[in-house]
């Protein structure tokens, strides 16, 4: 889908989801209606710019992985025990705090992926770019982001082609029965190794190009001549609209009832 | 075997996440001074080089290579960076790498993006580039001393990154430090290894195929021998402190398991032990540790000094 920001001021876009983020990131563990909330006017706003839910909640599942690192505490915490036992030799214990911290860290995770999600919806990586630096991003920080963006899929095509032809000469380094083919695990470091250098190089050498027809155009090294878009005028009130909505939730974390 | 490291909002307190935006706020924006007058001026434009070796390190980060069946070890290339760029404008492109991957991919979140940075852009890069540095200027300053130093910083940025992200979970209360912490630890002590490999390995590639572009790189320089000791000891120090983490944190499964089944006493201790249990006999608890640490610290600089003789008698003969 097309983002409904590129050339525009994005500034409003890229507040209101920090501070949605750092909303929900505030509310207290246990605080599952609130965070229902949340999802709700996640999914509303993700619903009026024609993205469907589902596909939403499906985008959000990136964070699941990381749960792993909150499993220890639901078996380690000693309070609100809901269950302790013995499984074989091992003693086991489910702690009802850990499982509410964990499962509250597991929602959060999955709500804020979804807002940046519809963040990407609402405006294009060159405009979020743009929009940092009118909130005083370095123009160092700026110039040289918004250059990966700008040839980050030329040389993760590059990567992939030389991932195959990789491929293609040492076939797969641990075969179908196990058998290895491809030496030692040194070895094939060592090939990795010479890829990410050979890449190194053509990376260079396409910068040393960059740079020649920049220079010779009468380029400084900075990107921010003449791209600002015009200033959003309506800023102020959407900021004010945001910290409402960050209010509405923050509340909604303090007064309704957590289980 | 990804190295889970980019933490997603929701895992780390307001407060600890508010902390590391500021300190990596402004470590970023000491790196931005520093790069407008840096001394590594490979071509004229540094945000050109900077802007395309940050999508290079994307890309790089696509590279694996498989260790056993369903784990391979891959690329973060915090270190490569430190030494392709210069450790602060490696810093800063590290850091653009990983807000783009928050921002474009929703590889970690936003309100952790400060903690993230800092995780693997300054701890990585930073930290790792100043122990490179040292660790080559210790190693004798040769260009092989200094790839092998980078290789070293490789591991040491992997494990101290699982560290300290471990450590921050810790202190939000979303994990327990003293489960989490060997566990971490242990995994990216393995998968630090393929860091160091393919870091090496690309730095080796790079120095026998362009030597011309890193002659401005971390130029080799020469110090005093009482200079390269005092890096040496405060890397040492770093490594020991890291070491002596693993071994309170878990003290050591094998022995745990047979004591419980009681058949500890029926096997035989080592012909010799310098250091039984880390301890020295004669003082008690912590203090014999420290000690312990100590020891073992100055048996790494003997053996750094040691590697930077012949690595010196090599480059003379």
């Amino acid at each position: 889908m097309q983002p409904r920001s590129v050339g525009r001021d994005a500034r409003a876009a890229v507040i209101t989801t920090l501070a949605f983020v750092t909303a929900v990131a505030l509310l207290p563990p246990g605080s599952y209606l609130a965070l229902l909330l949340a999802w709700l006017l996640l999914t509303f706003a993700g619903a009026l710019l024609g993205i469907s839910p589902g596909h939403l909640a499906r985008r959000g599942l990136v964070a699941l992985p990381f749960v792993v690192a909150a499993v220890p505490i639901v078996f380690l915490r000693n309070d609100e025990l809901l269950w302790a036992g013995n499984i074989g030799p091992l003693t086991l214990q489910i702690s009802g705090a850990g499982l509410r911290i964990a499962l509250t860290a597991l929602l959060k995770a999955w709500i804020s992926v979804q807002a940046s999600v519809l963040l990407l919806v609402l405006a294009s990586p060159p405009s979020i770019v743009t929009a940092l630096r009118r909130m005083r991003l370095p123009d160092v920080i700026a110039t040289s982001a918004g250059l990966t963006i700008r040839y980050l899929e030329l040389l993760r095509d590059e990567a992939r082609r030389m991932l195959r032809a990789r491929t293609a000469r040492s076939a797969s380094p641990v075969g179908v029965g196990r058998e290895r083919i491809g030496g030692t695990i040194a070895w094939r470091a060592r090939t990795t190794g010479n890829l990410v250098g050979s890449l190194f190089l053509r990376a260079y050498s396409r910068a040393q190009r960059i740079e020649e027809a920049a220079a010779s155009r009468g380029a400084t090294g900075s990107l921010s001549v003449g791209t600002m878009p015009d200033a959003d005028p309506r800023l102020t009130i959407k900021v004010i609209g945001v910290l409402a909505l960050v209010l509405v939730l923050t509340l909604a974390g303090a007064l309704l009832p957590r289980l | 075997m990804y190295p889970q490291l980019h933490i997603p909002d929701g895992f780390l307190s307001p407060q600890i996440s508010l902390l590391l935006w500021v300190a990596t706020a402004v470590l970023i924006g000491i790196a931005v001074r520093k790069t407008s007058r840096t001394d590594v001026q490979l071509i004229a434009s540094q945000p050109i080089l900077m802007g395309v070796l940050g999508a290079f390190i994307f890309a790089a980060q696509m590279f694996n290579f498989p260790v056993a069946t369903g784990t391979s070890g891959h690329l973060l290339g915090g270190v490569l960076a430190g030494y392709l760029l210069g450790p602060w404008a490696g810093t800063i492109v590290m850091a653009t790498v990983i807000g783009i991957q928050a921002l474009l991919f929703q590889d970690g979140g936003l309100l952790v993006l400060g903690a993230n940075i800092f995780n693997m852009g300054v701890i990585g890069t930073l930290g790792g580039s100043f122990v490179a540095r040292g660790a080559s200027t210790a190693l004798g300053g040769s260009r092989s001393a200094s790839i092998i130093g980078a290789g070293a910083a490789a591991w040491l940025a992997v494990v101290a990154a699982a560290g300290f992200t471990t450590l921050q979970l810790g202190l939000s209360g979303t994990t327990n430090v003293s489960i989490g912490l060997p566990a971490m630890l242990g995994v990216h002590a393995l998968i630090g290894i393929g860091e160091a490999l393919i870091t090496v390995a690309a730095l080796t590639f790079i120095a026998q195929t362009a030597p011309d572009i890193l002659v401005g790189v971390s130029a080799p320089r020469k110090a005093s021998p009482v200079r390269r000791l005092a890096i040496g000891v405060v890397i040492a120090g770093g490594v020991a402190t890291l070491a002596s983490l693993f071994a309170s944190a878990d003290p050591d499964g094998l022995e745990a398991v047979a004591e419980q089944l009681g058949f500890l006493d029926a096997g035989l201790s080592a012909p010799f032990e310098l250091f039984p249990d880390y301890t020295i006999p004669g003082l008690d608890g912590t203090a014999s540790t420290v000690v312990a640490g100590l020891l073992g610290m100055i048996v790494v600089i003997g053996v750094l000094m040691a590697l930077g003789r012949l690595a010196r008698s090599r480059t003379k003969s």
